[in-house]
């Protein structure tokens, strides 16, 4: 199995950078909700990982550590995080995105 | 080249893939999307074969997201690392030959513009420093003398990373990597001070840890490279693999990289700046009023 990021909503929506989504060198894989933290009465929406694109090099980690000072988002295997954020399961919006959570490793 | 290639063929749109519907439906085509509201939108570079960490790939996401207007915009390419990523995007690209990608830009830019006119098509070149620097050296200078308008952009990872570690020309004097043992012996080429001497319009510098100076960078270098002349760009964008430095530690790299010897230094000529303030509104380049003289 490999490492994978895995961002904490509860830390990352009370706080909001989105410094991780713009220092990702993979495209389309740090995705913004508006929404995910407000369900939960938080603040803002948080960042989330779209797992399958994710090639585990931590960039976000050292951003998230170091430059916002949050220590938000930690690597974890991919098959013990259960239900992540899936590329196909991703939808659009006008302004944000959302993610049907899926297990990566169904069984 | 236009809005019209990115959308569905009647009757096809339900049998297009998950990607190819986000990026008609989602994507920033037709909209003025920032680096701001990066994880909103359906972004027109896609997965990619590059390195894990890739300091060059992060610069390729960012000044892709730059591009004023990306339905109307051709990237030019060569070998090297950075094609296999900029060849992954929802915008046509060109892969030159070896060396010869400023030449195949000249051609390009100049027949998009006898073809349409005032409509502003972007000739954008992204190559690395050995293909630009070494072996396209000849055809990248000879473009800004001809005052060729398009943009070049240097992806400069100061070592031939795509073929196992040869030094380049801006590589640093006395860097030892794995195929120059001895380490290099020889400066690392001015390829700024060249540019300015060539006649670019505007010259800058740049470092992929700070995005909205890319975007600012890239969209400045785009937009007068449409109006007056040549641009220049030169981004470091390190290698991660030949000089070992481990991915979570890439962005503190390139912070000290800025820090010691490539820090933000931007050139414009008059004309550069009197287009910026005049056609698009950059206020900061706006002539300065001149103080009313008084008598005493």
């Amino acid at each position: 199995m490999y490492l994978v990021a895995n961002i904490s909503v509860d830390i990352c929506a009370a706080t909001s950078c989105k410094l991780c989504t713009q220092f990702c060198p993979e495209a389309n894989t740090i995705l913004y909700n508006d929404e995910a933290g407000k369900e939960k009465g938080l603040r803002y929406g948080s960042a989330y990982v779209s797992v399958d694109r994710c090639k585990g090099c931590a960039q976000c980690v050292w951003v998230c550590d170091n430059m916002a000072k949050h220590n938000a988002i930690k690597m974890e295997m991919i098959d013990l995080i259960g239900d992540q954020a899936l590329t196909e399961n991703i939808h659009y919006g006008e302004k944000s995105t959302t993610a049907t959570l899926a297990n990566p490793f169904p069984g | 080249m236009s809005l019209d290639y990115v959308k569905f063929t009647p009757g096809f749109d339900k049998w297009m893939p998950k990607e190819y519907r986000d990026m008609v439906e989602h994507g920033p085509f037709g909209k003025k999307t920032t680096v701001s509201q990066v994880g909103s939108f359906k972004e027109i570079l896609e997965e990619h074969p590059m390195c894990a960490g890739c300091a060059m790939t992060l610069f390729i996401r960012l000044a892709i997201i730059a591009f004023p207007n990306p339905e109307d915009t051709i990237t030019v390419g060569t070998a090297g690392c950075g094609r296999l990523a900029i060849s992954q995007a929802a915008i046509p690209f060109v892969y030159g030959n070896y060396g010869d990608q400023n030449g195949v830009a000249s051609g390009l830019s100049r027949g998009l513009r006898l073809r349409f006119g005032d409509r502003p098509k972007d000739v954008v070149v992204l190559a690395g420093d050995g293909g630009m620097a070494d072996i396209g050296f000849a055809q990248t200078l000879h473009s800004w003398f001809r005052k060729e308008k398009f943009t070049t952009i240097m992806l400069d990872n100061e070592v031939y990373g795509n073929t196992g570690g040869q030094e380049s020309g801006m590589t640093n004097k006395g860097q030892v990597l794995k195929m120059a043992p001895l380490g290099k012996k020889f400066e690392k080429m001015d390829m700024l001070g060249m540019a300015k001497i060539a006649g670019c319009a505007y010259v800058a510098t740049v470092v992929p840890n700070n995005p909205r100076r890319v975007e600012s960078v890239i969209k400045k270098a785009v937009l007068i490279a449409r109006e007056v002349g040549p641009t220049y760009i030169q981004a470091y964008t390190s290698c991660n693999i030949e000089y070992a430095i481990p991915t979570d530690k890439v962005l503190e790299d390139c912070k000290e990289v800025e820090d010691d010897r490539y820090k933000f230094t931007e050139y414009l000529t008059d004309e550069a700046k009197e287009t910026l303030s005049g056609l698009y509104g950059y206020k900061e380049y706006l002539p300065k009023p001149v103080p009313a003289i008084t008598k005493n």
